[in-house]
């Protein structure tokens, strides 16, 4: 028996969920069915760079729930964990560009990055100027070796989407707005655990099985495998554990201040989360590492995966500033 | 017949369609063993959008044959067909002037460099890279040598053959298979059969019978 889901036909459900989308956010995006992308409903006031992302469904509200003013011009959703094609994100450029070059955020996946790769080249050969951010922010898949694929991109493309995005509306060049979107990912790393595995549509069982005393840590977004077990235990002492390497990696000492992102996997509890989050500050503030600004919530999620991941961002005033900038999505706006 | 004209262009590139339908079974079974096994079903998906596009597109040339197949597969997910897909619009890029051996060699060449570029692949890694190379190396030396663009496509499809064999006996770096590692040894790469089979395709008589 497949796991019961609220949808129809398998093969329509991110199609169905996209008209959803719109129909909930008339005045904010229009959905393209096909090739399928999302634009903002009302471009951009002035002309600037546009900003586009996308990779596969399965982790909404990314990308799509993240266009709109402050943000991003275009989104391009893939089938369930799978890169959209090529053809689609070239559609999603072209309709998007407004004369002063298109940002490209792609996740760190070998699909994602090929196909945004691809579509750059088809629309550079029509003169429409590309530059990309690379995300690739997931402390798990730290690379032992030359030749791998790299660290995965998760939840800190939320903050280069952000942040990016509000430098674009101010009238940052493409340039700028690469420089700014690289030094956003240089500063952000993400750790991950799971209580429960996701499971994809149409499977009758979750990708993984987890004994009830463990969790799966350094897990990614697509219901892979972490990449190790450990006991479970009391949020006071997951937490710690998730944030101790990522503390470590980014180098944050007494007097750092950061940006920090607790973000559900796609089947954790709000109340779950606000524990994690005060857990994550107060072993920060132990460390003598200031909370700048905090974002609580499933933004990054794999289908029905229960856990969390923890992305800090050493922030500075300017990336502070930028974050602060107003934003009006379907999922983020303030 | 010296170049390869619109309606040569076509047929074989309707020919490569058919000969990849009458082998899907036995390339998705390579694809098994050293990928996913969803090969064959997607390179039959890419190649029903190719007939289509062929079927839709009102203008005689081979530059709109060769652009019907290339957005076929750029329209096609995972990564061996967009790969395909700018292989080919390599291909679409040269058709705007005569097909010649040259100008062939010439497109085989941006092609397999574009491939290598954005698929990170080398000779060696057991991808289309391995048929791809060696094809461009072929058509370069029967051009230099004053051959019509038959026999040079002919030689291709020899090279491009030859080197699909040898992805046999290689350990895979890139694509699907390297996550497999010594399970594919033994396994010729799918997309290097797939590669020789879209020369063979260009055989005499579907382009001189055209």
């Amino acid at each position: 028996m497949p796991v019961r889901q609220l949808r129809n036909d398998p093969d329509e459900f991110v199609a169905e969920a996209l008209r959803g989308l719109q129909g909930a956010h008339p005045e904010l995006v229009h959905c393209q069915p096909d090739p399928a992308y999302v634009l903002r409903a009302q471009p951009a006031r002035r002309a600037k760079v546009a900003l586009v992302s996308g990779g596969g469904s399965g982790h909404e509200p990314l990308h799509t729930g993240f266009v709109g003013a402050g943000m991003l011009d275009a989104a391009v959703p893939g089938a369930v964990f799978a890169s959209p094609t090529a053809f689609q994100i070239a559609a999603a450029i072209r309709a998007s560009d407004r004369g002063h070059g298109v940002l490209l955020i792609v996740k760190n996946y070998t699909g994602d990055v090929l196909n945004f790769s691809i579509a750059a080249e088809l629309v550079a050969d029509e003169g429409i100027e590309v530059g990309t951010v690379l995300v690739d922010d997931d402390l798990a898949t730290e690379p032992a070796a030359e030749g791998g694929p790299g660290r995965r991109g998760t939840a800190a493309v939320v903050a280069v989407e952000k942040i990016c995005g509000a430098a674009a509306e101010r009238g940052a060049t493409l340039a700028e707005l690469v420089a700014l979107g690289r030094r956003v990912v240089d500063s952000a790393r993400t750790m991950a655990l799971a209580l429960a595995a996701c499971t994809q549509p149409g499977q009758d069982r979750p990708s993984f099985d987890l004994p009830a005393d463990e969790v799966e840590f350094g897990v990614g977004i697509h219901g892979e495998h972490g990449v190790g077990r450990r006991p479970f235990a009391l949020a006071r002492e997951l937490v710690p554990q998730l944030a101790e390497p990522v503390v470590r990696a980014l180098g944050l000492a007494s007097g750092a201040s950061v940006l920090a992102i607790v973000n559900g996997l796609g089947a954790t509890h709000a109340l779950e989360l606000s524990v994690v989050h005060q857990e994550l500050s107060d072993y920060l503030n132990g460390l003598g590492v200031e909370v700048a600004r905090s974002l609580v919530g499933p933004y990054v999620t794999a289908l029905d995966m229960r856990g969390c991941s923890v992305t800090l961002l050493r922030a500075d005033a300017e990336l502070i500033e930028l974050w602060d900038a107003p934003v009006r999505t379907p999922a983020l706006t303030w | 017949m010296d170049s390869v004209t619109a309606v040569a262009a076509r047929e074989w590139i309707s020919r490569f369609a058919e000969v990849i339908d009458q082998r899907a079974a036995e390339l998705t079974e390579l694809d098994r063993q050293a990928g996913d096994g969803d090969y064959g079903t997607n390179l039959r998906s890419a190649l029903r959008r190719t007939r289509t596009n062929l079927a839709a597109g009102t203008e005689e040339s081979a530059q709109a044959a060769f652009t019907a197949i290339a957005n076929a597969f750029l329209h096609t997910g995972g990564t061996s067909g967009p790969l395909f897909g700018v292989w080919f619009r390599e291909f679409a890029k040269a058709a705007h002037t005569e097909l010649t051996a040259t100008v062939l060699a010439d497109a085989a060449q941006s092609a397999v460099d574009i491939v290598r570029r954005l698929g990170k692949a080398e000779v060696g890694h057991k991808t289309m890279v391995d048929a791809m190379v060696p094809a461009a190396t072929a058509l370069r030396a029967s051009a230099e040598a004053g051959a019509d663009a038959p026999a040079a496509l002919a030689a291709a499809a020899a090279a491009a053959h030859a080197g699909a064999d040898g992805t046999a006996d290689q350990l895979a770096l890139r694509g699907r298979a390297s996550y497999v590692g010594e399970h594919a040894r033994g396994v010729v790469d799918p997309g290097a059969r797939t590669v020789a089979l879209f020369f063979d395709a260009a055989r005499p008589d579907v382009l001189v019978g055209a």
